[in-house]
């Protein structure tokens, strides 16, 4: 386990002499620094980091007429569930930090769901988007968990709908990953949607994560002819399913969701991905995320992950929630949470009834050349 | 039929990287009696030593490969002397081989995690030669990669010279004198020594072009060796100790595993493997062209 302090900085210190310093407030932050989606965990882990050394550098957090520094304690959760329960508990019993971001893989932010209820403190997850991270299987909220990204059930009806009104496509396969809930769902969400609107499921193929060939599943799909394929996945396995699909002469327009979005995806998946379509929570290159983008570049060297955008505006959400509470007690932070209304960089974010953003516009993405071009904004209702 | 001949193709293509990388488990196995569970290690080892040669070194592919296979071969025999060598002189039981392998393959696995870093990489396509390059060839409906066709043409070629060797050749003969009773021939003037470092050679050779054609067909990841472990169970089916039952246990492994999972589901598709390893562990134990157990121990 690898332990991650940003230290107050002293230069930021020297800076805020007319400001009250009231003290720290402890921010925790867990992700997968290391294994497969080591990639996400670390641009989020770079984001905060920059976030806190940007409110510092202006004197900390002005919470009710104080100043508060900003101090980022970070475990690595390996992307293991067993791992993230482990380090919630220490964030919570022996860092004692005053709220949560990051939590991004469903696999990870459902199970600590009743820990931070248990302990008062409040979570927001950046791209946990399984419907059972907020609610849980009882169907009561989990009051103590937040969300800034969309759900799955209101993504999957995205990627339906488009494929199914805007498209006009008749005929969906489906491939997933039948070991992972984030796949799972998405493709029930995705199957109900589709039939919904008209279309039909013709194939539903899967394979176990961690599996290299998908010749077998694919070569199954080729020949129940659908035209849109949907692969609610991750961008390694997205890339291996697309170029493998291409080799078996599948052209297909292939179609997925927010688990596609990466740095990496385009270099590992060559040109088998052109022309491909996914739902993701906002526009790379639009105007909100340009001033984050830039610093990030700046700072770091490299663009920003989908992670990054999500992680910077969860912990928004957790600012403006002290800011409005007046308050650093994780109660009172909590309370505050269920009201946020705010504008931040992946779209209007309006807590709703059950922790989740509510009517939060999706972007389609579409995939030309190297490039993950923005092709339009897509909002369903029922 | 399309799909059945598709799915044929399919399972023959993975049957042959199978085949290059259960034959390094055999022939270690054949000589020595254990199974080098760090044979996984080396082949993935191999994808990488290819992967730079062509990314940083720039060599044209063909010199690739084989800067991969003759690294690999390096790999293997610096292995046998630093890790196996030393139990064989103090005539250590073959547990202590097998764990040994397992740590060997748990450092490298990690060296390379903690160096190079766990993200996959992939071939750059267009550094590959112009004939793989393109789309893939097609008739009727049914579709074959060209990398496909690559794999197996080159685990053929391999595997038959290999054979050629084991069966013609004086040193070849050595090979199998010594599988057979390494005592015996070494009094008729074999080095021991010398065979277990050859053999260790050739499939560290083998690993590293089963590593680079793996890693063109998927992706170059430091979690390759434990994939490999698949060839093991082939070698096992097939029988461990024999080349042709190695090559025969990686084909029909491959053809079940791609059977179940086009016609039934993925999810069977471990579960009718193990089921008939183990069926066939039952029944036969030396697998299917194996010696009988009794006549190795």
């Amino acid at each position: 386990m690898r332990k991650t302090v940003c230290s107050i900085l002293v230069a930021a210190m020297a800076l805020s002499v007319s400001a009250q310093t009231a003290g720290t407030v402890k921010i925790g932050w867990f992700g997968p620094e290391t294994g497969d989606s080591a990639l996400w965990g670390q641009a989020e882990l770079a984001t905060v980091k920059m976030m806190a050394e940007d409110y510092n550098a202006k004197g900390g957090i002005s919470v009710g007429g104080k100043n508060y520094k900003m101090e980022i304690v970070a475990y690595d959760d390996k992307g293991d569930s067993v791992e993230a329960v482990n380090v919630v508990k220490r964030l919570i019993h022996q860092d004692k930090v005053i709220a949560i971001v990051g939590a991004q893989g469903s696999g990870e932010a459902i199970p600590v769901a009743p820990l931070c209820d248990e302990a008062k403190i409040p979570l927001v997850a950046s791209t946990a988007t399984n419907p059972k991270v907020t609610v849980g299987d009882n169907g009561k909220v989990n009051q103590f968990m937040f969300r800034a990204c969309f759900t799955d059930p209101y993504q999957g009806k995205v990627a339906a709908h488009f494929a199914a009104k805007k498209l006009g496509k008749k005929r969906a396969a489906i491939f997933m990953t039948i070991d992972d809930p984030y796949s799972t769902g998405l493709s029930e969400f995705f199957k109900a949607a589709f039939e919904q609107a008209g279309g039909k499921v013709v194939a539903e193929v899967s394979y176990t994560s961690g599996e290299k060939d998908f010749r077998a599943p694919l070569t199954k799909i080729k020949a129940a002819n659908p035209d849109v394929i949907f692969i609610p996945a991750y961008y390694n396995d997205v890339a291996l399913a697309a170029k493998q699909a291409r080799d078996l002469g599948i052209k297909q327009l292939l179609l997925g969701g927010d688990g596609w979005p990466s740095e990496n995806l385009i270099s590992l998946a060559g040109n088998s991905l052109e022309g491909s379509l996914f739902v993701n929570h906002l526009d790379f290159d639009g105007v909100a995320a340009k001033p984050m983008r830039d610093e990030y570049k700046k700072k770091y060297g490299k663009n920003a992950e989908l992670n990054s955008y999500m992680v910077h505006d969860a912990l928004v959400m957790v600012v403006d929630a002290m800011q409005r509470a007046k308050s650093v007690d994780p109660v009172a932070i909590q309370k505050a949470l269920t009201t946020t209304d705010l504008q931040a960089i992946t779209g209007h974010i309006k807590i709703g009834p059950n922790h989740d953003p509510v009517g939060k516009e999706a972007w389609l993405i579409k995939i030309v050349g190297p490039n993950m071009k923005f092709q339009e904004k897509f909002a369903t209702t029922n | 039929m399309d799909q059945f001949l598709q799915q044929l193709v399919n399972g023959l293509s993975i049957g042959s990287i199978y085949a290059l990388m259960a034959v390094g488990y055999s022939l270690v196995y054949s000589i020595m009696n254990f199974s080098n569970f760090a044979h996984g290690s080396v082949i993935m080892l191999g994808a990488y030593f290819g992967f730079f040669a062509l990314t940083r070194l720039g060599v044209p592919f063909s010199v690739a490969f084989f800067i991969a296979a003759l690294g690999t071969a390096a790999i293997a025999v610096i292995l046998e002397r630093l890790a196996y060598k030393p139990l064989r002189d103090r005539r250590a039981p073959f547990l202590y081989f097998i764990i040994t392998a397992m740590g060997a393959s748990i450092f490298i696995d990690n060296s390379v995690i903690a160096t190079i870093g766990p993200t996959p990489k992939t071939f750059p396509p267009d550094l590959l030669p112009a004939w793989l390059q393109g789309d893939p060839l097609e008739w009727g409906m049914l579709t074959v990669g060209r990398i496909d066709i690559a794999i197996f043409l080159t685990a053929a070629i391999c595997l038959f010279l290999l054979m050629i060797f084991i069966d013609f050749t004086k040193l070849g003969k050595a090979i199998q004198a010594t599988a057979y009773n390494m005592k015996a021939s070494a009094l008729m003037g074999i080095n021991p020594n010398f065979v277990i470092i050859l053999v260790f050679a050739i499939g560290g050779g083998l690993a590293g072009a089963a590593g680079v054609l793996y890693g063109m067909k998927y992706q170059v990841f430091p979690q390759m060796s434990a994939i490999t472990l698949k060839s093991f169970i082939a070698a096992v089916f097939g029988g461990l100790g024999s080349l042709p039952g190695a090559l025969l246990g990686s084909v029909l492994l491959a053809l079940i595993e791609t059977f179940v999972s086009g016609y039934l589901s993925t999810q069977y598709r471990d579960l009718f493997a193990f089921i008939i390893l183990i069926g066939m562990l039952v029944v036969r134990p030396s697998g299917i062209m194996g010696k009988d157990a009794e006549d190795k121990a």
